[in-house]
């Protein structure tokens, strides 16, 4: 923690990190049918 | 609560529906009770919090006198303000925490998101200036990002990144917040003393208004305000709201739980969080802290808009942090309640249109009369029009009566003068209601639209506009009301008296604007108790800007203080 006295007024902020870890707020996306039919038709398509 | 709301409104729904459903039900009936039970809920939800909160008792307002044991760092981000104003704001509060014998507890931390290089110099001279005007022992911190990545809620996590590993507490302010030292020190009393409060909000009170619009949302604020918020607080408990500034954070259980991520997708509804305090209110919740509105401590200020311009423009951006909550309604492990709030809020702006709907809904049933509602203007509908109007306005009528009874009326100037204050500002209200409608529905559409609206700075020195002015703000909202008008009278004259109360506002939009912006005349109606004795914190403030007001200083005036040091730009 701080103690007085430590800093002065000015352009310098504290050099004190602290992590602040990315949130999670959406779920993974569900694949929409008509993509996954579409990574299956893919993968089925002949080479030519 | 909930429950009230949801029986009044299911009663209002079955009611229309007997009402309209004469020859049976149909499809547009049912559309119609859909949206009376989408709009009415929210409005009954909110008169109810109003009056439940009228009818609770004030606590006691007991104030600390030992200095806070944590140390807090007061958070003061800037975008493209006046510095002037702002730091007089600093420096007043500075100088009521050094007369409480506390500001050894707390540092001021002045964080810079401003794009402008000009009104940038012009931060750094003012900040020379503020150093200088407050005593040695004072800490004062000045940075400006070089990029205002995630705005705001960027801002401050930069902060934290950076420096919170050296504060207990942080004291989130806006540019046009103002905080009564006393007030300052007891919410860091109250951090120190439950260690499991993660975030104290207060009641900011609006205050600095001069023009007819803003000394009545002033006037209101600080009328109804304590009601409302006695209401919310009993609604929401330790889930309480977080309005974004003018409350205290504790800074490990921020840091630990409120890292924000953009979210998936292009603005609007992607990018980064734009309505932050919300979420972050409800990721502490999330992680098991404390969210608390504290009710009974005063001396919480800021000011707002001047006029139903600046406002509406502030609502878009609201609008659209709101309506990116869609986006966060299924995030996992949210409270139920956090939930609803993100529902409350959205449904706050998609009420609009959809007011609109169930307005353009009665007049097609009514030219569609083999279908729709036979009689218009029948005894049920206007019970209900009735029903539904009362949930506006007899909130204020309880908190007239309650404050009558407690003698709270006389810090207003007495109930006589109050009564007329009440009438005016539900006059004002009544009046301006259509037209902030009809902003509201196009920043809903322009949002569906996906055309974003980004982040203004706030105006906060514009006040009066000219009938130009207004008209170049709302010709589109008049000219849409006119063609509704003529459409009605066309096709559903029965229906004109149920569209008169929204198209005359509408229509007169310009010049209610206008009219509104206009300086006060009077300062007896809508007295506030902060100008029928001001605060010292608020002497104080106004004393150091009516100096510095006179004091000439530019950028190139070269007066950066000796006590400065290390570069300005982080």
């Amino acid at each position: 923690m701080m103690h007085e006295g430590e800093l002065i007024s000015g352009w310098s902020l504290p050099d004190a990190p602290l992590a602040m870890p990315r949130q999670v707020l959406e779920r993974p996306r569900r694949r929409r049918m008509f993509s996954a039919l579409r990574s299956v038709l893919s993968l089925a398509r002949p080479r030519i | 609560m909930l429950g009230s709301a949801a029986a009044f409104t299911l009663t209002g729904a079955v009611l229309l529906l007997r009402a309209t459903a004469n020859d049976g039900t149909s499809t547009l009936d049912m559309l119609r009770a859909t949206l009376f039970v989408a709009t009415t809920f929210w409005l009954v939800l909110g008169g109810l919090n109003g009056v439940i909160g009228a009818l609770s008792p004030s606590p006691p307002k007991v104030l600390g006198k030992a200095p806070p044991r944590g140390m807090t760092a007061i958070l003061v981000p800037v975008y493209n303000e006046d510095p002037r104003t702002t730091f007089s704001r600093i420096a007043a509060m500075q100088r009521s925490l050094d007369a409480l014998g506390v500001s050894h507890r707390f540092h001021f931390a002045v964080l810079s998101d401003t794009r402008s290089e000009v009104a940038a110099a012009e931060e750094v001279v003012w900040f020379a200036r503020l150093v200088e005007e407050l005593p040695e022992t004072s800490r004062v911190f000045y940075r400006r990002r070089a990029e205002n990545t995630g705005r705001k809620a960027g801002n401050i996590e930069d902060f934290v990144q950076k420096s919170g590993g050296a504060y207990d507490y942080a004291l989130i302010l806006d540019a046009d917040s103002l905080m009564d030292g006393a007030t300052i020190a007891e919410m860091a009393r109250r951090m120190d003393a439950d260690p499991q409060l993660g975030l104290l909000q207060t009641v900011p009170q609006v205050i600095g208004g001069e023009s007819i619009f803003g000394r009545g949302m002033a006037f209101a604020s600080s009328y109804y305000g304590p009601a409302f918020s006695r209401g919310v607080s009993a609604l929401q408990g330790m889930e309480g709201p977080y309005w974004g500034h003018n409350a205290i954070i504790r800074m490990q259980a921020f840091a630990q739980s409120c890292g924000l991520p953009a979210l998936s997708g292009d603005p609007p509804f992607g990018g980064h969080i734009l309505s932050h305090d919300y979420v972050e209110a409800a990721l502490l919740a999330r992680a098991g802290w404390k969210v608390r509105l504290a009710v009974d401590l005063d001396g919480s200020y800021e000011e707002g808009p001047e006029n139903l311009v600046d406002y509406a423009k502030r609502d878009r951006r609201w609008c659209q942090g709101n309506l990116q909550h869609a986006r966060l309604l299924r995030a996992p492990r949210l409270r139920l309640w956090s939930r609803f709030i993100f529902l409350q809020g959205i449904m706050a702006y998609l009420a609009s249109p959809l007011w609109l709907l169930l307005l353009i809904a009665g007049v097609a049933g009514t030219a569609m009369p083999d279908r729709g509602w036979s009689n218009p203007s029948s005894v049920d509908g206007w019970i209900l029009a009735g029903a539904v109007a009362t949930w506006l306005i007899l909130p204020k009528l309880v908190v007239l009566v309650r404050n009558a009874l407690s003698g709270v009326n006389r810090n207003f100037g007495g109930t006589l003068r109050v009564s007329v204050s009440v009438l005016a500002e539900i006059m004002l209200s009544t009046a301006l209601a259509p037209i902030l409608l009809c902003f509201q529905s196009r920043a809903v559409l322009q949002i569906l639209l996906g055309l974003d609206g980004g982040w203004p700075a706030t105006d906060r020195t514009s006040s009066r506009l000219s009938l130009e002015e207004a008209f170049a703000a709302s010709w589109w909202m008049m000219a849409a009301a006119s063609l509704a008008v003529a459409i009605v009278v066309a096709l559903a004259p029965a229906t004109l008296p149920w569209l008169m109360p929204v198209a005359v506002p509408a229509v007169l939009a310009p010049v209610l604007i206008s009219l509104s912006s206009r300086r006060s005349r009077s300062l007896r109606l809508f007295a506030a108790p902060v100008e029928l004795s001001v605060p010292d914190i608020i002497r104080d403030q106004r004393r150091l800007l009516a100096k510095w007001s006179s004091v000439s200083i530019g950028p190139d005036s070269g007066a950066v203080a000796p006590r400065l040091g290390g570069s300005a730009h982080a």
